[in-house]
């Protein structure tokens, strides 16, 4: 960055004055560029992006979403730290996931209003991005040529989490052949 | 032990600033109350006209351009039919020939339905079943049409001028003359009473068009607004939802997108289906009175009357009715396109054009347009209806039942979410 560029930003756009009138678009534009599912997209996309994007605080111990709630909005962590849990069969909370700034949960809902398949709750003070489905459909109506980008996008994420969960699959269903043959073979010891 | 205290701390904060945010939302609706029926008219119609914008937008014409072509287009559409409307209200002179018409035709029916061939004359069977009561009927709707010496002189200045060919002046007077020469019941000129000398008070002629330039001004100070909300919810892009959204406890925050999303969706189907219910009614009662010869202005305004009106439920279909019946009491020559209906059917043409408009409407429109969302109880609807006249008038008449659809959308939308996001059982 030139030295001119960054006395600018040091001087007006770090101003705190200046950032209440400006909100806080370059810094949803930025969460946004950090995010794989956007990181390809122009600046102007991403301004029509942030346009629909909504921001939330939340704090310690509360939750984004509960399992079997009909899922309605996609997030992304803006800061902070989110743990995707599900109930385990004695009752327990499993952590699944822990997610960091930039990482994206609840996709799925973007495409249906299915229940979700896990909880997420909020482990440090966390500020979260949220796009709402049905602004989602609204803007790919308005512009089909972004909105198909994005629909992309979240074809190719849905795709390489089926693989990745095919791959565990795979990997446990490894394990638990060879658990079998270990225990055929002690039986025959 | 830190929690807490912030937990009760919060609990205070938003008890307060929720009471004084009531406390300040009922004293501006107090007080601004005037302005709630524009507000409202002005988002009605930004909803209304929701889909175009988005037809605009996809055909790559950006929203700034989108909403300027709305906007043209409203205004040419409100300037053309407002001139049309306005083309067709008579003047004080057209009105005098138009009475003197209808008063001929009732005059005419009457003497037809009793078989008479004057007023003293002896009638058939209806008459002398019916005759004596219906006299005073007669008598009593003459004495509305008749004019007093004033009028009847403004009406023969009119004849006389350069506004009618010889032929409409003789047929027009000839009926002034049938009128007059009717044994019974004689009703012209005999208001002799000129209520101008006969005030008790002193008239006050400075006054009365200031107050009427004040009228003009509060009237459309209230109404400026409608344009502004219209623009300003038309041109919005998802703020005001955000604004709301963002207000909302995180616990709620999916729930009210979902709230928010199916609630405009809902009230939107249901205003449009309204629109295009109304419209169907129109067309069909334009095409129908077309058909039974009606000339294309006459029935082109009927046809806007009874489709406006007709989003009053009960009772608009009888201001169409009416509307149409007043056409054709006074309407001369008639030609059908369709061959039975003769020139003296016109009335009898209006009461099945309204018929089969109103069964189109019962049985093919409202099903289909609108669907479940209209699904009222009978009796709320007449308690709405009668309840939004007492209380806002003829727009309160008007806007009671899209209103309580609203009311009922949100709060059955706002109960599913609820159970849906598990917050309540």
């Amino acid at each position: 960055m030139s030295k001119a560029k960054r006395l600018f930003q040091d001087v007006l756009w770090d101003n705190k004055v200046l950032k209440i009138f400006a909100g806080s678009k370059s810094s949803v534009l930025d969460v946004l560029k950090s995010n794989p599912m956007f990181e390809d997209f122009s600046n102007s996309e991403l301004k029509a992006i942030a346009k629909i994007a909504y921001e939330r605080e939340y704090n310690p111990g509360e939750y984004v979403f509960l399992m079997g709630q009909p899922g309605a909005a996609m997030f992304i962590v803006f800061k902070g730290e989110i743990s995707i849990q599900r109930e385990g069969e004695n009752g327990a909370e499993i952590e699944l996931t822990k997610l960091k700034d930039g990482e994206t949960f609840g996709e799925l809902a973007l495409l249906d209003d299915s229940p979700r398949s896990a909880t997420a709750f909020v482990v440090k003070p966390t500020k979260l991005l949220a796009i709402f489905r049905e602004d989602l459909l609204n803007f790919l109506a308005v512009n089909p040529e972004l909105g198909g980008k994005i629909v992309k996008k979240l074809a190719i994420i849905t795709g390489y989490r089926l693989r990745m969960t095919n791959d565990l699959l795979m990997q446990k269903q490894a394990e638990l052949e060879k658990c079998r043959e270990e225990l055929s073979e002690m039986k025959n010891d | 032990m830190i929690d807490q205290s912030r937990q009760l701390r919060s609990r205070v904060f938003y008890t307060l600033f929720f009471i004084f945010g009531a406390l300040i939302t009922i004293y501006l609706l107090a007080v601004l109350s005037p302005l709630i029926l524009p507000t409202l008219i002005g988002i009605l119609l930004a909803y209304v006209t929701k889909p175009l914008l988005t037809f605009l937008r996809k055909k790559g014409i950006n929203k700034s351009l989108s909403v300027t072509i709305i906007i043209l287009l409203f205004g040419l559409a409100i300037f053309g039919i407002g001139k049309k409307i306005y083309s067709l209200i008579p003047s004080s002179q057209q009105q005098l020939v138009i009475r003197v018409q209808m008063q001929n035709k009732i005059d005419r029916m009457y003497l037809e339905l009793l078989g008479k061939e004057n007023f003293s004359s002896k009638g058939n069977f209806v008459d002398e079943l019916f005759g004596k009561q219906m006299e005073p009927l007669l008598a009593s709707f003459n004495d509305f049409f008749s004019m007093d010496k004033k009028e009847a002189k403004k009406f023969k200045d009119y004849l006389n001028s350069d506004a009618f060919t010889e032929n409409e002046r003789s047929k027009i007077l000839s009926q002034y003359n049938e009128i007059n020469n009717y044994v019974f019941p004689k009703t012209v000129i005999k208001k002799e009473v000129n209520s101008e000398n006969n005030s008790p008070l002193p008239k006050l002629p400075s006054l009365i068009p200031a107050s009427k330039i004040t009228q003009f001004f509060s009237e459309l100070s209230k109404w400026i607004v409608m344009p502004f909300v219209f623009l300003f919810v038309l041109l919005d892009d998802g703020e005001i939802k955000k604004f709301f959204v963002g207000i909302m406890p995180n616990r709620y925050f999916e729930m009210s997108l979902m709230v928010f999303e199916s609630v405009d969706r809902a009230i939107g189907k249901y205003l449009r289906g309204t629109i295009l219910q109304s419209s169907l009614v129109g067309l069909v009662i334009l095409v129908g009175l077309l058909l039974i010869g009606f000339k294309p202005s006459a029935a082109f305004t009927i046809g806007i009357v009874a489709g406006i009106s007709n989003a009053i439920p009960f009772l608009g279909p009888i201001i169409g009715f009416g509307a149409g019946i007043l056409y054709a009491m006074i309407v001369e020559e008639i030609t059908p396109i369709i061959p039975f209906i003769g020139n003296d059917a016109a009335v009898l043409g209006v009461v099945i054009v309204v018929l089969i408009a109103q069964f189109l409407d019962n049985t093919v429109f409202q099903p289909y347009v609108l669907g479940k969302a209209v699904n009222l109880h009978p009796l709320v609807v007449v308690l709405g209806v009668t309840g939004g006249s007492i209380a806002f008038g003829f727009w309160g008449m008007f806007l009671a039942i899209p209103t309580i659809v609203v009311f009922r959308v949100i709060i059955s939308t706002i109960y599913k979410q609820l159970k849906a996001y598990q917050i309540i059982y």
